[in-house]
């Protein structure tokens, strides 16, 4: 039971990030391959806070989600001047720099990294794996709800818009720069909150964790599951996540495979598996359909008078 | 309508994605448990950017498991190696972890990984009382999980200040260029270096912390000798330390140079360096001039199988399967265990010779000093002083 | 020590140029990040280092290594980057990410996880210049690197192919309605920007001694820097800004030491300048040299 409610947890911490990835990415067609800075910034300044001076896990979390906003609008200013190739490299250049930090400034432990982070207690019990398993999935639903709201509002349409066509969203009025650094804090405050998770859940937190091959993963999760989609996010970190252990018993051929994946999967579908066109979508979208016609209509002939399903 | 659906699509996703992680982690069922045998739980990088180390661990885990069940076992039980690759991914180690102690329920673990994998899982093994050895992990903070947690080489602090009495006292250094490598192994060696050079009178002209695959040395070479440094201490691992010797030989320096187990490797270090690191002394557990029996046969049965020679990560896992084995002799319960190898008193391995644990459970033993003459590896000296070697 | 950290910095810095030339090229021309180019440079040194080891003879296995590399050039184009082209340029770049791990792996699995030495000689005399020691090898860098980036700087130039090339850069659409056979072009600079790539990697691992699997990290990485920072993919942009990393990295490493990651100098300079100039350094027509 154990083992399923640790890689339980690795799997929906993937999920947040690759949801809340999703935002920049999916909704509002920014490219952001350094996801994995915000998230070890999120895990660095919980795991400080809580080994040098004695913060509990429920103080450590808003500090994360406060660091990872900051961070977040500093990102979103910069990503106004760049166009999109160059802002591409700049977010792959934000993880090197991050590495830096935690490893030369003091009060990130540096390269020795910062371990026995005290696991978390509540009303005086402490956290068990099943507790950091149940945490990560409330997290995960609360990432899930505030995603499924922002695409619901007038924020969320200007997004989209902001995708297709930038200077016509612009010209209809929608005040792109706010909204796009809007989007990117949002994305890295969640991505710092399942940081800070994720340093108590490991107890150990080194700069290597967190770095551009980090962010590859994500993006590479959101992309397999179907980008801009949020049950896509979540389905693409679950096959990723859970493939290490699936393949266990071929460990030695798992970051081959991982690759293949990612190759294939851009070539024959990058809109990902679950994506709005995808094969899978549209099949699924056809078969409901075609059981709607079927379950309306008495007579075939219907069909036919009602032109094609 | 639309919000309806994109809130029906989470809802469903997010069940999709329960249902589907508990149908990938039951597929990944647990080993058989047979109750002739004892299980041992293994992990090392054997993919990724430390493969090179990994595979020599695990050959070397290999080596010792089948050595120790054709001797006939402990008391006639065999031994079951249960190995996990661990990637160099910290994530990994912990579920790695959580699966050897509740699903393959091994009796005892080694870890041949490095520190940040082998920190991360020890607090996992103490939380569920399995001994576990670390081979060649030298970071403070993995013994201090727990007692049931054990550091079988001797920590970097030990062997920074060993590296300072071989350049200060033996090889009459005054003022020292140190460059090191920037992660745990590095940062504990050069503590441990500094403190002792202090002790002893003399200063360091210059510290610099470089990252892996770093191939130029000469700037900082150059600003060490700029600022006269009459003696160097080179902490790397053996691809950085090929770079620091090829631009140290263009520089043409000829002053003392001591170096530490890192480039204990003889793939990867002694044969493309050859004669270019004549003269370089670094300290290391594994001796092989002056091998004892158990090293000797060390080197000779690990080159046989596997058609090249052993190196410092190979014998010290080769070696914390060995203290396993005389500890299992005594007992096969935790306890027991953990109470034979903390009464461990001069333990004879290839990698050295073990004379005890310290309270903190990390491993007193004499730095053997190694010296490269004529592109060959030879033994220098000992330094066995107490004072240097116990953490 | 400001001298030889010049001579330094620039031979590193005309090492990072050979290096990053086949992926600006195919960055000017078609705008794809593509990272699989240093999976290409990985190849060619192995593929080198094998044939050495068997003939050696140098110029046979930098053949072998060019061949080996431009094949997989040509291969990536033509099975996975030609049907991407409409798509957001992310898109490539990611699947280009993949390409690169999975030959990272594919190396480590052949070849195994330990280093492989190339001990060849290039047959030039290693020199003192302003107290450094500039081997043999360095020298053929900076020369080849120079000759190299000329060359192809000429080519885009002054010739009817790279006027083609120019073309195609500009607007694919329009040119192949001029009859420019724009796959045929997307071919051609495939070909030639891996095999640029094959002679910066048998130069990188005879200069090293050394070929690791993982030994792509680094300089994968750090083209990007080069190729953002030097603005447009033309071959002067390259090589300004190679130049300014590499000696940027010596300098700092010589009156500071290794304070930064060295990595991370390239994108620290390249997140200034782009907040200063978020054309890069040299802006302008795409491949216009």
């Amino acid at each position: 039971m154990t083992y399923y409610e640790v890689v339980t947890t690795t799997v929906t911490l993937y999920a947040i990030l690759s949801v809340s990835l999703n935002i920049v990415v999916g909704y509002t067609g920014q490219p952001h391959l350094g996801q994995a800075a915000f998230f070890g910034l999120g895990a660095y300044v919980a795991a400080a806070l809580a080994v040098r001076h004695g913060v509990s896990f429920w103080l450590c979390l808003p500090a994360s989600v406060a660091t990872g906003l900051v961070a977040g609008l500093v990102l979103g200013a910069i990503s106004l001047r760049l166009r999109e190739d160059f802002l591409a490299v700049t977010t792959i250049g934000l993880n090197f720099v991050a590495i830096v930090f935690f490893e030369k400034i003091p009060f990130f432990g540096g390269s020795m990294g910062i371990y026995a982070i005290p696991l978390p207690s509540l009303a005086g019990h402490q956290f068990t794996p099943l507790d950091f398993a149940l945490a990560a999935i409330a997290l995960l639903i609360v990432t899930i709800a505030i995603s499924a709201y922002v695409d619901s509002t007038w924020f969320g349409v200007s997004l989209r818009a902001i995708k297709d066509d930038e200077l016509a969203a612009a010209s209809v009025g929608a005040p792109v720069a706010r909204y796009k650094i809007a989007a990117f804090a949002l994305s890295t405050s969640i991505a710092g909150l399942a940081g800070a998770l994720y340093a108590f859940f490991m107890s150990v937190v080194t700069p290597d964790s967190f770095g551009f091959t980090e962010s590859v993963v994500i993006l590479a999760m959101l992309m397999l599951g179907g980008v801009g989609t949020i049950r896509g996010a979540v389905v693409g970190a679950a096959i990723l996540g859970a493939m290490p252990e699936l393949f266990r018993f071929i460990s030695n051929y798992r970051l081959l495979t991982f690759g293949a994946i990612l190759v294939l999967i851009l070539r024959f579908q990058p809109q990902g598996l679950l994506g709005d066109d995808s094969a899978v979508v549209l099949a699924l979208r056809q078969a409901i359909t075609r059981l709607r016609t079927t379950r309306h209509s008495a007579h075939p002939d219907t069909l036919i008078r009602h032109g094609p399903a | 309508m639309r919000t309806k659906r994109v809130r029906a699509g989470a809802v469903v996703a997010v069940a999709a994605a329960l249902v589907g992680c508990t149908a990938a982690v039951a597929i990944a069922a647990p080993t058989v448990h047979r109750a002739s045998q004892i299980s041992i739980g293994f992990f090392a990088p054997e993919s990724g950017f430390a493969a090179a180390d990994g595979q020599s661990a695990y050959d070397a885990a290999k080596l010792a498991v089948n050595q120790i069940n054709a001797a006939g076992g402990v008391h006639g039980q065999m031994l079951k190696l249960v190995n996990y690759d661990d990637g160099s991914d910290v994530k990994q180690a912990v579920s790695i972890a959580t699966k050897l102690v509740t699903q393959d329920h091994v009796t005892a673990v080694v870890s041949g990984s490095y520190s940040d994998q082998t920190l991360a899982a020890a607090p996992i093994f103490q939380r569920y009382q399995t001994p576990m050895l670390a081979a060649y992990a030298v970071n403070p903070g993995i013994p201090a999980a727990g007692s049931y947690i054990f550091q079988q080489d001797y920590a970097g602090n030990v062997e920074g200040a060993a590296g300072a009495y071989t350049l200060v006292k033996m090889l009459h250094a005054t003022k020292i260029g140190v460059v090191s490598i920037d992660n745990d192994f590095g940062h504990a060696l050069v503590a441990g270096f500094k403190a002792e050079v202090a002790k002893l009178g003399a200063s360091i002209v210059e510290t610099d912390f470089n990252q892996f695959g770093e191939k130029t040395f000469t700037p900082v070479l150059q600003r060490d000798m700029g600022k006269g440094a009459n003696g160097y201490y080179m902490v790397q691992y053996a691809a950085e330390a090929q770079q620091y010797m090829t631009d140290w030989n263009q520089l043409g320096l000829k002053k003392p140079l001591v170096g530490t187990e890192g480039v204990d490797s003889t793939l990867q270090f002694v044969k493309p360096v050859g004669k270019a690191a004549d003269g370089l002394i670094f300290t290391t557990p594994f001796n092989r001039d002056g091998a004892n029996a158990v090293g000797k046969k060390f080197i000779s049965t690990f080159a046989k199988a596997y058609g090249h020679l052993p190196d410092m990560v190979g014998a010290t896992t080769y070696d914390s399967f060995l203290e396993l084995k005389t500890a299992l002799l005594k007992g096969t319960s935790a306890e027991a265990i953990q109470a034979s190898i903390a009464a461990t008193r001069d333990f004879n391995g290839a990698a050295g010779t073990t004379l005890r644990y310290t309270s903190g459970r990390s491993a007193v033993k004499p730095v053997d000093l190694e010296i490269f003459r004529n592109g060959q590896v030879h033994h220098y000296a000992y330094i066995r002083n107490l004072s240097i070697i116990t953490p | 020590m400001f001298v030889s950290s010049l001579i330094e910095g620039i031979v590193i810095g005309s090492l990072y140029a050979l290096m990053a030339l086949g992926s600006s090229l195919v960055y000017g021309l078609l705008r794809i990040l593509d990272i699989a180019n240093v999976a290409g440079l990985v190849l060619a040194a192995y593929v080198g280092q094998d044939v050495f080891s068997g003939t050696h003879s140098l110029p046979l296995a930098l053949l072998a290594g060019i061949g080996s590399a431009s094949t997989l050039g040509f291969l990536l184009q033509r099975l996975l980057y030609r049907s991407l082209l409409g798509r957001s340029p992310i898109v490539p770049l990611i699947a280009s990410v993949g390409v690169f791990i999975a030959f990272e792996e594919l190396f480590r699995l052949i070849f195994g996880p330990y280093e492989l030495n190339f001990p060849a000689s290039v047959g030039l005399p290693s020199f003192h210049l302003g107290g450094n020691l500039v081997t043999g090898v360095e020298l053929l860098i900076v020369l080849v690197g120079c000759t190299v980036l000329v060359a192809t700087w000429a080519f885009i130039r002054f010739t009817r192919v790279g006027l083609t090339w120019r073309a195609v850069a500009q607007d694919r659409e329009t040119s192949a309605a001029m009859g420019i056979r724009t796959s045929l072009v997307m071919g051609v600079v495939f070909v030639i920007g891996y095999g640029l790539a094959a002679v910066a990697g048998v130069l990188l691992a005879i200069n090293y001694n050394s070929i690791t699997p993982t030994m792509g990290d680094i300089p994968a990485y750090k083209v990007l820097a080069i190729i953002v920072l030097g603005g447009l993919g033309s071959p002067l942009g390259t090589i300004a800004a190679s130049m300014l990393i590499g000696l940027s990295e010596t300098f700092v490493a010589a009156y500071w030491g290794f304070v930064l990651p060295r990595d991370s100098i390239a994108f620290i300079l390249l997140i200034v300048v782009l907040l200063l100039r978020p054309q890069g350094l040299i802006p302008g027509e795409p491949v216009r040299a």
